[in-house]
């Protein structure tokens, strides 16, 4: 978006079609998209603008500025540009990188082509040329370019289809329809291009279930709803055609207004670094005012006499003044505290950590042929730190396919679980036995393996039959033959698909159906039922029937639905079933297979007839409708016949159960928050272990009030801590809790014995999060074993995440796949998203996406941690080092009259940070390991020092910071009682300035050598060539900078000559050297050692006992074993919507066999109105965010 | 692999060791045996390098004498600059008890003189001291240029304040017969020093060379007539000139003066006597409160330093040693302990775990 074209904000909008001239005026943006911050012209000044904008480069900046005032100077310019210029450099390069590839991935976008309707013809042009007003053709599954006004579509009503999986994330299919009067132009393209219609509408904005306007044509004005908008990032699907009219373009779609900046996410480690070089900044302004009074005083007692041989300028003869020059002076040599290079060394570390998990072959999904990817170089460390993980469900637990497990019929159970693959042979050869000729093949999705429900069916096993015509019967799913006249599916709840198809597998075909007759195939023959009525489902029924006749005549009801509420009708005759089939139903539900229960009724004709007078008069009716309707329903649905249960897997996505339950062992929380139904949801909770069934209690919240909701949160509190806790205020028992589980020792009287479970109801929690009760919520949350939130909202589940996140003040991770998980993804502190899905949205907002949840344990547990654990070894030591390296000046102040002369030579100063310790110190932070992948990933435990900040925090940090200290003491003071008044082998100097500063030089060199050797675990070929190679790097460039050559080059600035040969060719310096070495390494040696006998921490133990590990691994849990509680729990779950039995009654959606372009071939129907609006009513619900009732997700 | 489309090849991560993260490597580890081997060794070496050291100071010979306050009257001279060009000889006699065998070297010894101010080390022109830009007076500051505007040569503090003393040792061979103990001017240089740093401008007719510069405001006399005997000992490449400008690293230094010329009664060293020396004094270090002595010393294997160096590794080594025993007492001692603690916390770790995982 161009910014320097300032426009006043839109308030309405005004296209009109086909019309470029008249659009012009108004300066709408054209569809290019601009996510790209740079071109080659601005990139330089925008760029240094953002960099120096950072505080360290700003320091640094202020820093070489001082460094320009000859009267405070202490070092010369370069060693503080050199570093800077590095650094902006590098930073500059990666900006550009990004940028090409986001102008790259512009580029990609805007040359996407579309049928535009240009001069009455239909031409093809580029995304980016669209412009408002103009009239595009969409085909079948293409991208949908802008917003657009549906004008026709090869549909009847002017119907069309889109997904919406980019912007929702929701993969069923919604419908948009176009108004009747723009419907009719159909295809024709001259009428079309005649078209010059007049929108006028709202300004862009992000809503995306929200469009108001106004179409005038033809002087009459027609209103404009979200139905008649196709929002780009969508996808048409199911409709051969549309033309649409372009509303809103580019960067004004909804998609693009909804695309929010990132927020700039930092983690914990840079924040502590934030305080702590605040901290290091007043450490650095102290040692800054204490050398500048020493200076002043030493002025005033020593260096006022010793003007006899360095005369001052008159002003300067001032003591205080000179302090005060001192002190600035001082504060650009001890600078080094906060290197430069410590920011550029993070970041470089940070990405190589990206690239390690970019490479991650076990982090690589073969299946969609997608490895995981760190898309944010920046937040490595935080993996390792993680404490709550919030998941969502389909998708990212769930594969979002349901297959049809175990059912039980008439008392018996079919379908055990088999893996033996000759035992599966067998049964496909039974499979193929009992097919009929003429059948479509099976579909290969299906696995029932069980030969005896086949021989079952083959034996003509009444009940077994009727229970599978009833499969074919009673659902909402439309056939389909696709060209090569394979029977194809469309189904609008997964669970359907997977009954439908099991009956097929099983010889009853469902063929095809009519608003009044479904056909199906049974056992080879063709048998059509006629359609009576349609009993839909919703989410208060639980059920759906229908009424069918069969061809001898009969009249049935076909019931499917929630145990609980079917087992209430049935006739007294099936009692005896009932309590077998309901054990049957407690054992699938105890696996975590969703569950359904089949019954059916024969009704005699007399008595339907009635009935079905009674509904006709009720539907006619205009006063409570839907209540005499649902009476109606209850009215037949009643003495019906147990046939018997289904059992469906949702299934889970592999390794689930077994990356959670490591990852609680780890500590980590886990909390499901899902959009869909709450029986969905827990019993996704069972199946993924997250619930079990020997869990205490599982509260679940589901009030309507905030009253109620507070309530409830109470009385599960209450039944949690027992009567007398009720005095604990909220957060001390939470962090009770914490600590608790950080002993793990449970002695304290307040403890929650037990495992509990919350399950919270979307419209509860936004009760919930309302100010005062989001204590009580967040409490008992934390107590819980684990939290399941259903029906929530895209911004609800940003919200919980920020809760806990602000609250808690823990480490969040978010996890999910659809658009409706980018607010939360965006909200955690670390994004993951599931890739290789057909929406993107997801995997853009997030910080990491690999294609499988299982990942996440790999991610978390061993790139997590490692990052984690080299970062903070990384941070330890580069405080030592610099600590070590800079305070030397401090101590030699005192004995140079606090002159600001720095101990060694400049371009020591200026390369050690940047060439003689940044390599080893880099090669430890990026390829240390303390223990190895698979040790870290068997012991989950070795995550916690993570979520407590064990190993870089404030003490750390001191830790290190008194190390230093102690190692500048000793590079200092060893040398200086050396050298003090000594002299060389040849009697010549020795204790010179020069040689002072070599040897110093030479010491601190080789002390924090050795002490990376020390600190680096894991010693690769790498490692040895870093640590070796910077110190012949360091000898090198010293004798370089000390040769006859380069001083004769440039004498004033390489003043060393030859220093290295005369001191380095002394004894008593080598001596000095290995004193210092010996004094500053030995302590760690001894402290270490101690350290790792007294105090063993587990990563200790774990490296000692490579061998003995296997005893040590925790065993891999597996699935429990179907436990049977005396407190029977439902297993009820059905992924299903209200409002198709409607739409199928009505048959709008059932389209002629050769559909024609135009709108022709339209029959005449009954109330067409009312189901459409009906069912875009229910359909729209679905994409607005706060819709609560009637979300269901697939 | 056999069936996966060429793209799906394409994507997967390579499987080399380095992108896996699995490069052999070594892991460092701390065993007992090994530190506490590692700690007794070095205890060992520290100690045996004490000792010798300490014994090798022991056998140096050194003679120091301070003679700031020995030449009172001197010194008082030298407190006002008006007396500049009034000459004063103070003559210091001594015993030597012992006879110095071997090299014996002269230094002058300056405390409180602070060679190693910022300022101070900066205000050289190493381009002017290699001989080829004379008027290169740019890093010199306060002394650049004189009153006229004629460079400084040498230019700067720290040649402008060069030590002056001029020192002689004579050795009384009986009561009446004093000779000049003979010394060396030459050898007090780093070679490099000599023949890279310090470059006379080219040669002939050598004071022109430096006609149109002006000699350092303290100086007595100019650069070049710094020893007129000797051409090559004269200019920049004079060797006291040059000891000098070798800035020292601590307030308190001694730098080279002189070494002993090894010839007639000293091919030995210095034979015990009755020695004296007679200074010149010039060097006004009074007015800053400094001192300055003269030093007789001789050195040994490793150059001629005090005791601290014996002395600290004497002290790291015994520490090393106590350390070490301390460390294999607590090993031992926690050795049982730790069995337990580990089986406890082993045990800790699987009630977490059930804990946890249900």
């Amino acid at each position: 978006m161009p910014c320097w074209k300032e426009k006043p904000p839109e308030v309405e909008r005004t296209v009109k079609a086909n019309d470029r001239e008249y659009n012009e005026k108004f300066q709408y943006a054209d569809n290019r998209i601009h996510t790209s911050k740079y071109n080659i012209i601005t990139f330089l000044p925008i760029n240094l603008f953002e960099q120096f904008q950072r505080v360290a480069n700003a320091y640094f900046l202020f820093l070489l500025i001082l460094q320009l005032i000859p009267e405070i100077s202490s070092l010369t310019w370069f060693t503080t540009i050199v570093p800077l210029v590095l650094v902006i450099t590098m930073t500059a390069v990666k900006d550009a990188t990004d940028d090409y590839f986001r102008h790259k991935s512009d580029n990609q976008v805007n040359n996407r082509q579309s049928e535009v309707l240009i001069d009455g013809k239909l031409q093809n042009e580029k995304w980016m040329n669209v412009k408002v007003g103009d009239i595009i053709k969409l085909e079948n599954n293409q991208f949908v370019a802008a917003d657009l006004l549906l004008l026709s579509s090869s549909e009847p009503h002017g119907l069309c289809y889109i997904e919406t999986a980019e912007l929702d994330g929701e993969t069923n299919l919604k419908v948009r329809h176009a108004l009747s009067v723009t419907s009719e132009l159909g295809a024709d393209i001259s009428r079309l291009a005649r078209f010059d219609g007049t929108v006028v509408c709202e300004a862009p904005n992000n809503k995306l279930d929200k469009f108001t306007g106004v179409l005038s044509w033809k002087d009459s004005k027609h209103s404009l709803n979200n139905q008649k908008i196709i929002l780009r990032g969508c996808v048409l699907r199911n409709t051969g055609w549309c033309f649409g009219m372009v509303i809103f373009a580019g960067p004004d779609t909804k998609l693009m207004q909804n695309s929010g900046k990132t927020k700039f996410k930092r983690t914990s480690i840079d924040r502590l670094m934030n305080t702590l070089v605040l901290w290091i900044f007043g450490f650095l302004v102290c040692l800054g005012i204490i050398l500048a009074i020493g200076n002043s005083i030493w002025e005033n007692q020593v260096g006022g006499h010793f003007r006899t041989f360095l005369f001052w300028n008159e002003e300067e003869k001032n003591s205080v003044f000179s302090g005060f020059l001192t002190f600035w002076s001082y504060i650009i040599i001890l600078n080094t505290v906060v290197p430069i290079s410590l920011y550029v060394s993070m970041e470089v570390i940070r990405l190589g950590h990206s690239y390690f998990i970019n490479w991650d072959r076990k982090m690589y999904y073969t299946g969609k042929a997608a490895p995981a990817e760190a898309r944010t170089t920046t937040l490595n460390e935080e993996l390792g730190q993680i404490e709550y993980v919030f998941s969502d469900k389909t998708g990212t637990l769930t594969q979002n396919i349901m297959t049809f497990k175990k059912c039980s019929v008439n008392g018996r159970i079919y379908g055990e679980i088999c893996d033996d693959p000759v035992h599966k042979k067998v049964i496909t050869k039974e499979k193929e036995a009992v097919r009929f000729s003429g059948q479509a093949p099976a579909e290969g999705s299906f696995e029932f393996c069980d030969h005896s429900l086949m021989e079952s069916v083959k034996l003509g096993d009444a009940k077994v039959h009727e229970f599978f015509r009833l499969l074919a019967l009673c659902h909402t799913v439309m056939s389909e033959e696709d060209h090569s006249g394979k029977l194809i599916y469309q189904v609008q709840s997964p669970d359907e698909g997977a009954l439908v198809t099991a009956a097929r597998n099983c010889g009853f075909i469902f063929k095809s159906r009519t608003p009044e007759t479904i056909t199906i195939e049974e056992m080879g023959t063709l048998v059509t039922y006629q359609l009576l009525a349609f009993l839909d489902f919703n989410n208060i029924r639980k059920r759906m029937s229908v009424i069918v006749r069969n061809p001898a005549g009969q009249i049935k009801l076909y019931s499917k639905g929630a145990d609980t509420i079917l087992f209430e009708r049935l006739h007294p005759s099936s009692e005896a079933l009932l309590s077998v089939t309901s054990d049957h139903l407690s054992e699938f539900a105890g696996e975590g297979l969703r569950t359904l229960a089949i019954a059916y009724r024969d009704l005699d004709e007399k008595y339907f007839r009635e009935w079905h007078q009674m509904l006709q008069t009720a539907s006619a009716a205009t006063h409570e409708r839907d209540d005499r309707v649902s009476g109606l329903y209850e009215e037949i649905e009643r003495d019906l016949t147990l046939l018997g249960a289904t059992a469906i897997e949702d299934k889970l996505q592999e390794g689930v159960i077994e990356t959670i339950a490591s990852l609680s062992v780890a500590n980590i929380k886990i909390w499901v928050l899902t959009g869909d139904k709450q029986e969905t949801a827990i019993n996704i909770g069972y199946a993924c272990t997250l619930l079990t069934e020997d869990m205490n209690d599982v509260f679940v919240i589901a009030g309507n009030t905030v009253g109620e909701v507070r309530e409830e949160l109470r009385k599960a509190k209450g039944s949690l801590f027992g009567q007398n806790s009720s005095v604990l205020s909220g957060h001390a028992a939470c962090e009770k809790q914490q600590q608790l589980e950080l002993v793990s020792v449970g002695e304290d009287t307040v403890t929650v014995t037990g495992d509990y479970a919350l399950v919270i109801n979307g419209h509860s929690l936004a009760h919930a999060l309302e100010s005062d009760v989001k204590n009580d919520l967040l409490e008992l949350a934390c107590l819980c074993k684990a939290v399941i939130c259903c029906r929530v909202t895209p911004l609800q589940k940003a919200q919980v995440v920020e809760l806990v996140r602000k609250r808690r003040n823990a480490v969040t991770l978010a996890i999910g796949d659809g658009a409706n998980d980018v607010s939360m993804i965006k909200t955690a502190h670390i994004g993951v998203g599931i890739s290789g899905q057909e929406g993107l949205q997801a995997v853009l907002a997030s910080d990491y996406s690999f294609a499988q949840f299982r990942y996440l344990q790999r991610l978390l547990l061993v790139h997590g941690r490692w990052s984690y654990f080299r970062m903070c070894k990384f941070l330890c030591y580069f405080f030592y080092k610099n600590f070590a390296f800079t305070l030397v000046h401090f101590w030699f102040g005192f004995f140079c009259g606090f002159s600001a002369q720095t101990v060694y030579d400049q371009w020591f100063v200026t390369l050690f940070n940047i060439v003689y310790t940044s390599l080893p110190v880099l090669a430890m932070g990026i390829f240390d390991q303390d223990v190895s992948d698979q040790n870290s990933m068997d012991c989950p435990q070795l995550y916690e020092p993570g979520q407590l900040n064990l190993l870089f925090n404030k003490r750390k940090f001191f830790i290190c910071v008194a190390h230093g200290i102690y190692t500048s003491l000793a590079l200092f003071f060893i040398p200086y009682g050396a050298f003090y008044s000594t002299a060389g082998e040849d009697g010549q100097h020795v204790a010179d300035y020069q040689s002072f500063a070599v040897t110093m030089a030479t010491s601190l060199v080789i002390v924090v050598s050795v002490q990376i050797a020390l600190d680096t675990s894991y010693w690769t070929v790498i490692n040895h060539v870093f640590i070796w190679g910077s110190i012949a790097t360091y000898f090198s460039i010293l004798f370089t900078m000390h040769s006859n050559g380069i001083f004769e080059m440039f004498p004033s600035q390489f003043p060393f000559v030859g220093n290295v040969w005369h001191s380095l060719t002394q004894k008593c310096v080598w001596l000095v050297i290995l004193l210092t070495t010996v004094a500053s390494i030995m302590p760690v040696v001894a402290f270490r050692f101690l350290k790792m006998d007294l105090h063993p921490a587990l990563t200790d133990q774990i490296r000692r006992w490579q061998k003995a590990q296997k005893k040590a691994r925790p065993v891999r849990r597996r699935r429990p074993q179907p436990r049977r509680s005396s407190s029977r729990r439902s297993g009820y779950a059905f992924a299903h919507q209200e409002g198709y039995g409607e739409l199928i009654t009505s048959g709008k959606n059932m389209r002629a066999k050769n559909p024609p372009p135009t709108s022709g071939l339209e029959k005449p129907l009954f109330n067409s109105t009312s189901w459409l609006e009906n069912l875009c009513k229910k359909t729209t619900d679905t994409l607005s965010s706060f819709s609560q009732e009637k979300t269901v997700k697939l | 692999m056999k069936g996966i489309p060429e793209h799906h090849l394409s994507r997967m991560p390579d499987n080399t060791a380095m992108k896996q993260q699995n490069l052999p490597a070594y892991q460092l580890r701390f065993s007992a045996t090994v530190v506490l081997s590692i700690f007794f060794g070095t205890g060992v070496f520290c100690l045996c390098m004490g000792v010798i050291l300490i014994l090798s100071v022991k056998s140096t010979k050194k003679i120091e004498i301070n003679y700031t306050k020995i030449c009172s009257n001197c010194a008082q001279l030298r407190e006002n600059a008006f007396n500049f060009d009034k000459e004063c000889i103070c003559s210091i006699p001594f015993y030597l008890p012992e006879k110095m065998e071997g090299n014996v070297y002269m230094y002058y010894k300056l405390s409180g003189f602070y060679q190693n101010l910022y300022r101070y080390i900066q205000s050289r022109s190493n381009n002017q001291l290699v001989g080829e830009a004379l008027r290169d007076v740019e890093d010199c500051a306060p002394f650049k240029v004189s009153h006229h505007g004629t460079p400084i040569v040498p230019c700067g503090a720290i040649a402008n304040s060069m030590f002056n003393d001029t020192i002689i040792l004579s050795y009384k061979l009986n009561s009446s017969m004093h000779i000049t103990v003979p010394m060396l001017k030459n050898g007090l240089t780093w070679w490099t020093d000599k023949y890279v740093k310090f470059q006379n401008p080219s040669f002939n007719n050598f004071s022109s060379k430096f006609a149109g510069s002006t000699k350092p405001p303290y100086w007595p006399k100019p650069i070049y007539d710094l020893d007129r005997n000797n051409v090559e000992n004269n200019g920049f490449l004079n060797d006291d000139f040059i000891v000098w400008m070798r800035t020292a690293a601590f307030p308190t230094f001694k730098k080279l003066y002189r070494r002993l010329y090894r010839i007639h009664y000293f091919t030995e060293g210095l034979p015990a006597g009755n020695y004296s020396f007679n200074i010149s004094y010039n060097f006004p270090v009074t007015r800053f409160h400094g001192e300055k002595s003269v030093v007789l010393s001789t050195l040994t294997w490793c150059g001629g330093g005090g005791f601290f160096l014996g002395v600290a590794y004497t002290v790291t080594g015994a520490l090393t040693w106590l350390a070490s025993f301390a460390l294999m007492a607590v090993h031992l001692m926690w050795k049982k302990k730790k069995i337990a603690y580990q089986k406890k916390s082993y045990a800790l770790r699987r009630k977490t775990e059930n804990r946890n995982g249900q």
